[in-house]
Formats: C-alpha cells, sequence, structure tokens
C-alpha cells in the first residue's frame, strides 16, 4: 500500500502546517454556538471570543442557525480541521449531549457553556448556579427592606418563571433560600406565575397586586419582565427611584442592559448576575489545562456562583455585568 | 428604377452547410412580394440576413442601391425595414400607444422634458390606428386585444416607425378568419402607400391573393420567381416541392367497411354543441366542417372526456365511451389536438419520449421498461410516418419542422392500437410536402380498418381526404355529404346555414 | 430544418463553432461532478485539511441524509412543483417516531405535552424499542401529509407552492405542540446506530503531529451510507426505467399533453408527493438517529435552502420536465462541499449564507443557460 502511505505523508505535513504556532499557549479552538438572537447570546458569544483572543488563540467561529444538525455537522468540520479544542453554546441540552459524544469520541476535548448538557456527567459543563446567583440579589434587597422597614413584617412578591425550566426551578429556590435566614420578619411571599411570556405575567402581576396593594418587594426571575412590572407599577404611584415615596424595593436576575440601566436610574436595586465573563475564562482555562495535561476527554462541571450587581456596588463591579458592557456600547439606543 | 433591395449572390452556410445559395433577387419597391417554400427551404434564414440577426457568408445586399450590411436588428430599423412575426414582440400589459412609442415617447416641451407628453401620444396612436381602420381606443391595454387586433398593432408600430419594407412570416396562423380579412385589407394600405411587402406564408390561397410578385425557394435556392399572374397554386406547389399537384391529395386505397366504430347520439353541452349525432365507420375518414364556433372542436373534447357533456351518449365499438381521457384512451380513443404545442408534445423531450408516451404501459419488461423494444418501435414509427429526424433519443421534438412535429403527434398514438383517429387540423402550420405525408398515413390507418374523424377550416383538404364530410354550424349538424356530392359551394352554403337543400339533412 | 435556421429575431445565434465543446460540457450529465471535481483541485492546496481521511468522511456523512431528502425534492421538481413541506415533516416524523420508541421519558421535560402518559410515559413510549414499528409509524405519518399535499395539488389544482407552503406552517407546528417544543431522547441504540453506527472503518494510525495523540477510526461505509445509497439506485430506476418514471417526466414537460395521451396525471402528482414526504422520513430517520433525539424543530430554518440548492445545482429544471437522480447525487455533493469548503476557509456564518445564495442562483443561471444552449443547439 504504498499509495496509502505517500498521501498519508501528505497529510502529516498539512498537519504540520495547520499546527504550526500551536504550542500550549496558542491554541486553536473551535467556538461553535447556535445563533446570536438575543442580546445574552450577543454578550456571551463576544465574552468568549474577546478572552480567547486576547489570550492569543485562534478562535474558529461556526453559526448553525438554531439547527443542531447543522452544529454537529460543525463540529466535526472542526474535529476534521484539527482543532485542539471546542467551546459550544448548544441548541438544547439534548443535542448537547450527542455533541459532546461526538467530540470525546474522536478525542477532542470539549466545555459547553452556559446552557448544560442534559447529562452533565461528560465534557467540561459550564453552567450559571441560579440559585446562589439568586439568592445574593434577593438578600441585598431583604437588607435593605429590613434597614426601612421595621415595625411589621416585610410583604415580598416573586415573579416566577416556568416551572418546566430548571433555571427558573433554581432561582425560585435561591430567593426562598435568602428570606428563610431571616425568620418572621418577613410575611408569606406572593407567588405570581409567569411561564417565561410577558403577557402572562403581566395579567397575574395585576390581579395580584390589586389584591395585595402593600407589597414591599418583588423578585422577578428574569430581567425581561422589568418592562412589564413597570406597566404595572407606573399607574399605581408604586415605580419611583431609590429615596422616593413609594419605592418599592426590586431585584431581577439576568444581567441586561435594561435592568443595568435601570439600575443606574435607582428603580431597580439589585440584580443577579451570570458573570459569562468568569465563564468564558474558566472554560477556556479548563480547555487549555486538559490540552496541556494530554487529557482527551475531561469532564468537570464548573458552577458559575455569578454576583448581584446593586445600588451599592454599581460603581466597582459594573464593568462585569455584561448587560452594562452592552449599554455602555449604546446598545439600548439602537 | 433601382430595387429597394437586392441580393447579389447571397449565400449562407452552417458550418459548412449551406443554408441559402447563390440567390439573386430584387424587391422592387411599392410591390408585395410572396416568399413561398417548404420548412428549411431557406426562408427563415434569408429573412435573418436581411434583419442583420445572421451575417451572410457569400455575396452582398443592396439596399437603395448601396451596399447593406447589417450588424444587427437595430441596424436593419434605423434602415426602414420592420419584422412582423408569428409570436409577436408585444408588451402586454401597456396600453396601445404605449406599445407604439415603446422606443420614443413623446415629452413634455420644456422645464417638463423628463414627463412623457400623455396627450400626443394618443392623438398620434389614434391617428396611425385610423390609417389602419383600427377602430380600438389608443387607452386599451394589449390582453385585452384579440390575437388579429395585436397583429394589427405590430404593424401600426412599423407604420409609426415609418418602415420601408415590412415583412409578415406567418401573420395569420392564429388568427381567426374575419382577422385575417382585415390583415389582408391592412395590407393592401400598405402598398397602396408606397410600402414594400414580403409575404411569406404556407397557405398559397392568401399569397396568389395578396401578392404582386412570387419567389420560391427550394433547398436553399431560389426554384422560380415571377409575377402572380405566372404563378397559378398547381404551379407555385410544382415549384416548391418539385413534383405535381397530384401527389398532395394520395388517391384512397381502401373503401369504408360497413361496421361502425364511433356512434355519437344526441351529444350534448349547453351552449356548446346541441344534440350532435353521426356515425364514423371502420376504415371511414369523416371530415368535420364548420366555421369557427361551429362546434367542430368542441365536439371532439367532449368525444375526448376532456370536457364534460349533458346528455347523449357516445359509443366506441358499441361500449359507451366514459371516464376521462386516460380511460377513453384505453378504449381505443386517439386524440391529435389543434394545438401541438401546448397540448401534443414536450417540446423539449426527445422524439422517443415523445413517440412512446401513450403507450409506455405496454412497454413494461421484465425489470422496468423493455428499453430495447422502445428504441425498435420508436425507429418502426420513424418509418411509418415518414420522421425526418437524425437522432430520435437525443434530438428534441423542438429541433423538428412543424411537419414533422405534426408527424411525431400522429405516430405516438400508433402503439396504443387506436380504433377511432380524431384528428384537429392535422396540417395546421405543416408544408406542402409533409402535409401530402400526412394524408398519406391518413389513408393507411383507414386502409388498416381505424375510423377517423378529420377536423379541419380549410375544405379543400377535407374534401381531398375525406369519405364523408359532416357539417356542422352553431354547435348543431346541419348536413353530410357524401364523398360523391361534394361541391365546394354547396359545404360552404350549408356551414352558413343558407337554405340547406342540397345534401341530406341530417 | 433546424431551429437554428429560424431563430427569432432577438435570439443570439451561434456564430462560432468554437463554443460546441464547452457547449456539451454544460450539456453533460456529468458536468456538476466535473464541476465539483475541478473545485476541489483548485482548493486542495489551500484548504489543506480538506483532503484528509477525517473530512473527507464528514463530506460523506454530511451528504448522505440531505441526498435522501433531496431525491424526493427531485421527482417534486420533475413534475413541475417544488415541496415546502419537506422540513416540517422531517420535524414531525422525528417526533412520531421518538415519542413511540424510546425507552424512557424524562418526566421534567415532557410531562406537560400533550402526549404525555398517552403515547410516552416514564416507561418510555407504547412501542418502547420496537424499532421497526417506529419506522412504520414515520413511514405512515410522513406519507399522510404527502398525500394530503398531492391531492390538493392534483385534484383542487392548487399551486404546490401554496399547498405545501400550508403544510409546512401547520405540521411543524403540530409537531412542536405535540411535546411543547422538548426534544425526546432515549432512543433505543439500534435506532442510534442507523445514522451513526459503521459497518466499515478505516484505521490510519495515530496522528503524531497534534499535541493529543488521536484515535484515527474513519467510519467509511455506514448505514446512512448503505440507506442513501440504496434509495437512490432504486429511484434512479423507478425515474428511468419505470413507466411511472417516464409519466412523472411526462407531467412535468406538458401536464396537458400528458393528460390527452392518457397518463394518469392526478394519480402521479399524489404518488410523486408521497414520494418526496417518504423521501423526507428517511432523511429524518438519519438526522433524528445522528442526534440522538426526536426533535420537532427539526428541518426547520435554512434546511429547506440546502435541499432545493442542492437538486437545482445537480440541473433538475425548477420549470418542470427535466431532472435526474444522478444529477442529484452531484448536486448534493457539490453542496456539500462548497458548505465544507466555506467552514475549512473560516469565513463567518453571514458570509457563508451569502456565498450560498450567490452559488444557487448561478445554478439557476445555469439552467437557464442550458436551457437556451439546448433550443439554439437543437
Amino acid at each position: 500500500m504504498t499509495g496509502r502511505s505517500t498521501f498519508l505523508s501528505a497529510l502529516g505535513a498539512a498537519t504540520v502546517a495547520v499546527a504550526m504556532g500551536t504550542g500550549a499557549q496558542a491554541a486553536t479552538i473551535c467556538f461553535a454556538f447556535q445563533d446570536l438572537e438575543t442580546e445574552f447570546w450577543v454578550a456571551g458569544h463576544k465574552a468568549i471570543t474577546t478572552t480567547l483572543a486576547d489570550a492569543g488563540h485562534t478562535v474558529i467561529e461556526r453559526n448553525a442557525n438554531e439547527d443542531a444538525n447543522r452544529q454537529l455537522e460543525q463540529v466535526n468540520d472542526c474535529i476534521a480541521q484539527g482543532v485542539d479544542g471546542i467551546i459550544i453554546i448548544p441548541q438544547d441540552g439534548e443535542s448537547a449531549v450527542t455533541i459532546v459524544q461526538t467530540a470525546q469520541d474522536n478525542d477532542v476535548p470539549i466545555a459547553v457553556f452556559n446552557r448544560p448538557p442534559s447529562d452533565t456527567s461528560k465534557g467540561i459543563v459550564v453552567v450559571a448556579d441560579n440559585a446562589t446567583i439568586a439568592e445574593q440579589a434577593v438578600d441585598f434587597v431583604a437588607q435593605k427592606a429590613m434597614e426601612e422597614i421595621t415595625d411589621r413584617p416585610i410583604q415580598p412578591l416573586i415573579i416566577v418563571g416556568d416551572l418546566g425550566d430548571p433555571n427558573a426551578v433554581g432561582r425560585k429556590d435561591g430567593f426562598y433560600a435568602a428570606l428563610a435566614k431571616y425568620g418572621d420578619k418577613f410575611a408569606e411571599p406572593i407567588e405570581v406565575a409567569s411561564e417565561w411570556d410577558a403577557a402572562t405575567a403581566l395579567a397575574n402581576l395585576e390581579a395580584a397586586l390589586t389584591a395585595n396593594p402593600n407589597v414591599d418587594m418583588i423578585f422577578t426571575s428574569s430581567d425581561f419582565l422589568f418592562p412589564t412590572i413597570r406597566s404595572v407599577l407606573e399607574p399605581r404611584g408604586m415605580w419611583k427611584p431609590r429615596g422616593e415615596d413609594g419605592h418599592v424595593l426590586l431585584a431581577g436576575l439576568d444581567g441586561d442592559a435594561t435592568a443595568c440601566k435601570l439600575i443606574k436610574d435607582g428603580l431597580v436595586d439589585a440584580t443577579g448576575v451570570q458573570d459569562l465573563y468568569f465563564e468564558a475564562q474558566s472554560a477556556m482555562d479548563a480547555i487549555l489545562a486538559s490540552i496541556d495535561a494530554g487529557e482527551a476527554q475531561p469532564n468537570q462541571v464548573i458552577e458559575d456562583p455569578g454576583f448581584a450587581l446593586t445600588a451599592d456596588n454599581l460603581g466597582e463591579r459594573e464593568m462585569d455585568m455584561w448587560g452594562c458592557v452592552l449599554l455602555s456600547e449604546g446598545f439600548l439606543n439602537n | 428604377m433601382t430595387p429597394l433591395l437586392r441580393f447579389e449572390g447571397l449565400g449562407k452556410d452552417w458550418f459548412g452547410v449551406p443554408a441559402v445559395r447563390d440567390l439573386s433577387l430584387d424587391i422592387p419597391e411599392g410591390q408585395v412580394i410572396g416568399v413561398i417554400g417548404e420548412n428549411g427551404a431557406g426562408k427563415s434564414t434569408l429573412m435573418n440576413m436581411i434583419g442583420g440577426i445572421v451575417p451572410p457568408t457569400h455575396g452582398r445586399m443592396l439596399w437603395r442601391g448601396q451596399p447593406y450590411a447589417p450588424q444587427g436588428a437595430a441596424d436593419a430599423k434605423a434602415a426602414g425595414i420592420a419584422f412582423i412575426h408569428q409570436e409577436l414582440n408585444l408588451f402586454t400589459n401597456l396600453s396601445v400607444a404605449e406599445n407604439l412609442f415603446i422606443d420614443g415617447f413623446p415629452r413634455r416641451p420644456g422645464l417638463l422634458r423628463g414627463l412623457i407628453d400623455r396627450r400626443a401620444m394618443r392623438d398620434r396612436a389614434a391617428r396611425i390606428l385610423a390609417r389602419l381602420a383600427l377602430d380600438i381606443p389608443p387607452d386599451r391595454t394589449l390582453d385585452s386585444l384579440s390575437p388579429g387586433e395585436r397583429q394589427l398593432v405590430e404593424i401600426a408600430r412599423a407604420l409609426h416607425r415609418d418602415a420601408a419594407l415590412i415583412i409578415f412570416d406567418e401573420p395569420t396562423t392564429s388568427l381567426t378568419h374575419r382577422e385575417t380579412e382585415r390583415l389582408f385589407q391592412a395590407i393592401e394600405g400598405l402598398r397602396a402607400e408606397g410600402r414594400t411587402v414580403i409575404y411569406i406564408s404556407h397557405i398559397l390561397q392568401d399569397v396568389r391573393r395578396l401578392a404582386d410578385r412570387v419567389a420560391v425557394l427550394r433547398d436553399g435556392r431560389l426554384v422560380g420567381e415571377g409575377t402572380i399572374a405566372e404563378f397559378d397554386i398547381p404551379r407555385m406547389i410544382r415549384t416548391m416541392i418539385g413534383r405535381d399537384l397530384a401527389a398532395v391529395y394520395p388517391p384512397r386505397t381502401s373503401v369504408p367497411r360497413e361496421v361502425p366504430v364511433l356512434e355519437v347520439q344526441g351529444l350534448s353541452a349547453p351552449g356548446v354543441i346541441e344534440n350532435v349525432s353521426f356515425t364514423v365507420r371502420e376504415g371511414e375518414i369523416l371530415g368535420l366542417f364548420g366555421l369557427m364556433g361551429s362546434g367542430r372542436s368542441e365536439t371532439a373534447r367532449i368525444l375526448m372526456g376532456l370536457d364534460p357533456a349533458e346528455r347523449g351518449e357516445a359509443r366506441l365499438r358499441g361500449q359507451p365511451l366514459t371516464g376521462g381521457p386516460r380511460d377513453r384512451v384505453r378504449q381505443g380513443l386517439a386524440f391529435v389536438t389543434e394545438n401541438r404545442r401546448e397540448e401534443g408534445l414536450m417540446m423539449d423531450a426527445s422524439i422517443r419520449d415523445n413517440l412512446t408516451l401513450p403507450a409506455i404501459e405496454r412497454f413494461r419488461g421484465g425489470l422496468g421498461l423493455d428499453r430495447d423494444r422502445i428504441a425498435d418501435v420508436a425507429q418502426d414509427l420513424r418509418e411509418t410516418v415518414r420522421l425526418k429526424a437524425q437522432d430520435l433519443g437525443r434530438q428534441p421534438v423542438r429541433a423538428l419542422s412543424g411537419g414533422n412535429q405534426q408527424k411525431v403527434v400522429i405516430g405516438k398514438w400508433l402503439p396504443t392500437e387506436p380504433r377511432l383517429f380524431i384528428l384537429d387540423e392535422p396540417t395546421r402550420g405543416v408544408d406542402v410536402g409533409a402535409r401530402s405525408e400526412i394524408y398519406g398515413i391518413a389513408d393507411r390507418l383507414a386502409a388498416e380498418g381505424a375510423g377517423l374523424l378529420v377536423i379541419s377550416s380549410e375544405l379543400d383538404e377535407l374534401m381531398g381526404l375525406c369519405d364523408r364530410i359532416v357539417v356542422m354550424s352553431r354547435g348543431e349538424v346541419v348536413a353530410t355529404f357524401d364523398r360523391r356530392d361534394f361541391e365546394e359551394r354547396r359545404i360552404i352554403a350549408a356551414a352558413f346555414r343558407e337554405a340547406t337543400s342540397a345534401g341530406e339533412a341530417a | 430544418m433546424t431551429a437554428m435556421l429560424s431563430p427569432a429575431p432577438t435570439a443570439p445565434a451561434p456564430r462560432r463553432p468554437a463554443r460546441r465543446p464547452l457547449a456539451r460540457a454544460l450539456l453533460s450529465d456529468w458536468f456538476v461532478l466535473w464541476l465539483s471535481l475541478a473545485y476541489f483541485v483548485v482548493l486542495l492546496p489551500f484548504l489543506p485539511t480538506l483532503g484528509t481521511p477525517a473530512n473527507l468522511v464528514n463530506l460523506l456523512s454530511n451528504a448522505w441524509p440531505l441526498l435522501v431528502v433531496a431525491l424526493g425534492q427531485t421527482f417534486v421538481m420533475t413534475i413541475g412543483g417544488i415541496d415546502l413541506s419537506q422540513g416540517a415533516v422531517i420535524g414531525l416524523t422525528s417526533t412520531v417516531a421518538a415519542a413511540l420508541i424510546a425507552t424512557a421519558g424524562a418526566p421534567e421535560v415532557l410531562s406537560k405535552a400533550p402526549i404525555w402518559g398517552l403515547l410516552i410515559g416514564e416507561t418510555g413510549g407504547v412501542l418502547a424499542g420496537r424499532i421497526w414499528f417506529g419506522i412504520l409509524a414515520m413511514l405512515i405519518a410522513g406519507a399522510l401529509v404527502g398525500l394530503v399535499n398531492g391531492a390538493l395539488v392534483a385534484w383542487l389544482e392548487m399551486p404546490p407552492f401554496m399547498v405545501t407552503l400550508v403544510s409546512l406552517i401547520t405540521v411543524s407546528a403540530f409537531a412542536i405542540w405535540l411535546t411543547q417544543s422538548e426534544n425526546i431522547r432515549n432512543l433505543p441504540d439500534g435506532f442510534v446506530a442507523l445514522g451513526k453506527g459503521e459497518i466499515v472503518s478505516v484505521y490510519f494510525g495515530p496522528k503524531d503531529t497534534s499535541q493529543i495523540p488521536r484515535r484515527q477510526v474513519h467510519d467509511l461505509v455506514t448505514y446512512a451510507a448503505i440507506i442513501a445509497v440504496a434509495l437512490a439506485v432504486a429511484l434512479h430506476w423507478l425515474l428511468e426505467r419505470t413507466a411511472f418514471g417516464r409519466q412523472v417526466t411526462a407531467v412535468g414537460a406538458n401536464r396537458k399533453a400528458s393528460e390527452i395521451a392518457g397518463v394518469p396525471v392526478r394519480r402521479v402528482i399524489v404518488l410523486v408527493f408521497v414520494l418526496s414526504a417518504l423521501c423526507a422520513t428517511v432523511g429524518s430517520i438519519l438526522y433524528s438517529a445522528r442526534l440522538e433525539a426526536g426533535r420537532p424543530t427539526l428541518g426547520e430554518g435554512t434546511f429547506l435552502l440546502d435541499v432545493i440548492g442542492a437538486t437545482v445545482i445537480g440541473g433538475t429544471s425548477l420549470f418542470g420536465g427535466k431532472g435526474k437522480v444522478i444529477w442529484t447525487v452531484f448536486g448534493v455533493m457539490f453542496f456539500v462541499l462548497l458548505s465544507n469548503t466555506l467552514n475549512l476557509m473560516n469565513l463567518s456564518t453571514f458570509h457563508i449564507d451569502m456565498v450560498k445564495g450567490g452559488v444557487i442562483l448561478a445554478a439557476a443561471l445555469l439552467d437557464v443557460a442550458r436551457t437556451r444552449l439546448l433550443r439554439s443547439m437543437a
């Protein structure tokens, strides 16, 4: 089979050319993401590409346009190209399992960013710890509430997400964990269902506030509902900046550009932030570590504890929050 | 006097094969010149050389005595030559006036130069239309006009451009009798104005009526030329095909048998046909004659199951015809429709695919189609219908002449072994030579025992071919003539429903 | 007499005989294959990865499911139609099969789906593990969609574009409703093997130059390959060597003439749409197995662009009457090669889709050019 061996040596030479300059410090990383439709994913995409590029690595980007099959094909192409590692934002938890397995079968280290596979035991899984993040944000507004109101139990309200979504469950758990620490200083929380739908949230919140006009603090399981909350609170004179009469303590979670602006304007007090920059850094570090260690199938779950951006720490941590970065780039002006 | 256009030893080769050779001819100004010849005689190539579409390879042309070598259609137009084709170059979504001025709209004066002067355009258009006695408002859009009126608009456009030479290429194929008449009046009007006309047509009666001079082409050569007085129709045909007229209608080689093939009884479809009854016998060629709108083609469509009948029935060999075309083809009907492009042929498919389509299910072999048998049958059909084609499996039907296309439409039915053929206008757009061959095929089909129902608007054709002629008028059968009673005047009178004293009443 | 002698005045007349060899190449059945090979050879020096065994195996594995779907589209285009519902059929059949044969169901994901407790529960689908029944159910579901499409086009004479656009919308909405947009995992191993399982693999030895020693086992002959090749051969036979196939071409070339010639036009149209949906279903098997999940959203988005693009690039005419299975095989090859090379050039997705769009436009223009050429050469 001399024919084949010549063919192979030619291939070997080609691979050397590709691998040139990819020492441990400069790797070629394939970044396959599902799409760039929402601002959260735009921010995530940017966090990863800039983190990798700043560290001197080559990034090969692949956009699957929300097609899981195409993402699988793109990851296969990356593997054939001989990349050193792969970071994916999967279309969903199910296809992530398949893609992780494909990469590991081909001995390429892979990390899954932010949207966890339904089976987190395989691959490097970087995932935000929703409960912890929610707890931090709620804790901040709870403290504020306890400073202001001492004569009666404080009335909290939570807007919960779609409880079929593990993220929503985690956020709800974090909310209750924060309040549990303070015992009977807080009244039984009012739960408002949103099903991750603005219209549903609007109707349910209207009803809840009509029945209980004396709500002191509100936690929304996602920042995207702030405009909805505003349209309910404003007519009731409850949409006021900090320090004015009628201000209701507000906390959210996600850390989007709207939330950043509202915190700056004093209308919102805190939001739990998924620390995308931490997540991007961790994914990269873990991938590079396994490349250096010669480990082809690294399995590891990295939890992003996140942080709460609050009225108090706005000055120091603003630029750690992706929403504020987008805001500073003029995102909301468009 | 210098002729308007002169050809001197003109020739054109296609890859060494001459399409026109050594042609010398004068086109005198102010006359109508009929150019006739079979398909492939070189008429189109000659016209394309005049139009600047193809350059000649030999000889030259002189326009008003000056050398004329057009580099494209624009040169011909600039010289004052206009073409009027079978397929018109009009914009059906625009108005008549806009079509006339499409290559140069009248502008408003002064500062408004950018705008079209609609009133001036309408007035000028109306004047041009009046010259053609064309009574249509200039604002009408083309798609609301009949084919004949559109043709006249095309002529109007040539007039507007002040063309000195107007070339008509088979202008009457899609026109009704009355529209044709109007076209002829328009052409006579052009001659009266001193314009020159070249008129190309297969319909020799029309050439005879219009032309002052006739030029006959055969195999790329000019084989006859002279005044119309020298060329009666038999001589035109003789010169065109190089043999005698008698051969056009070959003698019938068999007589009809007594057994009926098709019995039509009281067939009615309201507003279309009314109580139509006739019988076609084995081996008989029955002609169906009538004016446009008399219901002759409609009868054929109803027989084929393409349109519904409300009352009455048709029996083929005793069995009632039912269902759609597929069932009726299986029962033994074959239908050659009046427009082969739209309803008869797959123009871009190969000749073989066309020839074997109706009977394709009969070619099932062990594993799929028996392709050897298909090739054999197609080859046999080529012989049977005397098809002039190079490669049955590769050549698309589009590449064939009208006559050969028509032979394909007829030939494709033979493998289904039909008992009754319906031929609607079987020789429309077919040259004289192929026409004669198609009549020969019809005769042989009858001799083999099939019945034929031939529909035609050319009475000559029916009288030359048929055993009997059934005349229809306004949806009804008005008369039937046996061959021995054929007389042009009486048949036409019946078609116009004048006193039907002659012939047997239906 | 040839058409060359009677072009309309505006038609360009062939003047230079030198164009003939080029014309012949352009009209050849193999044109797109030559084009693909030329493209491959030209790019090889610039994209060294292109010719690696791993990449070639990827090319093939991407081609098989696309080919299967495009084969159905070829038949529809040959009758002068278009089937926009193929992607929706893929999503529907993927969901149906997974709901029936999954070996376990996740209540936290699926408990809100209308099919929960009806077709699938915690112990899996009602046909858990019975792959062949699942595939049968997929084929029946797919055929039903095709039947409705075909019946509307044939009997109500509605334009195929409208009919299949409506199917696309309703069928994919129905598939998403079935599981409330959730995916169903836990497909039986035997099913997954249809998309991923190899039959013959090639070992090329370790690659020393990479930082991590990699296995170099390449799946050469997979079940997907066998299914796709077998289907292509069968459909080639159907289109070229059977009366039905000739009637399909005839209906596309001239529906009126075909009807008069006794072709069962309506039956042909219905069968072609059923066939198209069945091809989409087989494609769905391969795609679902590869992703190891039933997905209601499978086949959405620009997938249809790939299918129609590959078919048209192959040479099947959008106007009907002209279509060949072998053209589509080459068209798919070229399209997959194109996507692959654009990926290897590390272009951004926007550029990739722009180039793809341009190539489809070029293919459509080529179709026009070929038709003209054919007429002028005749």
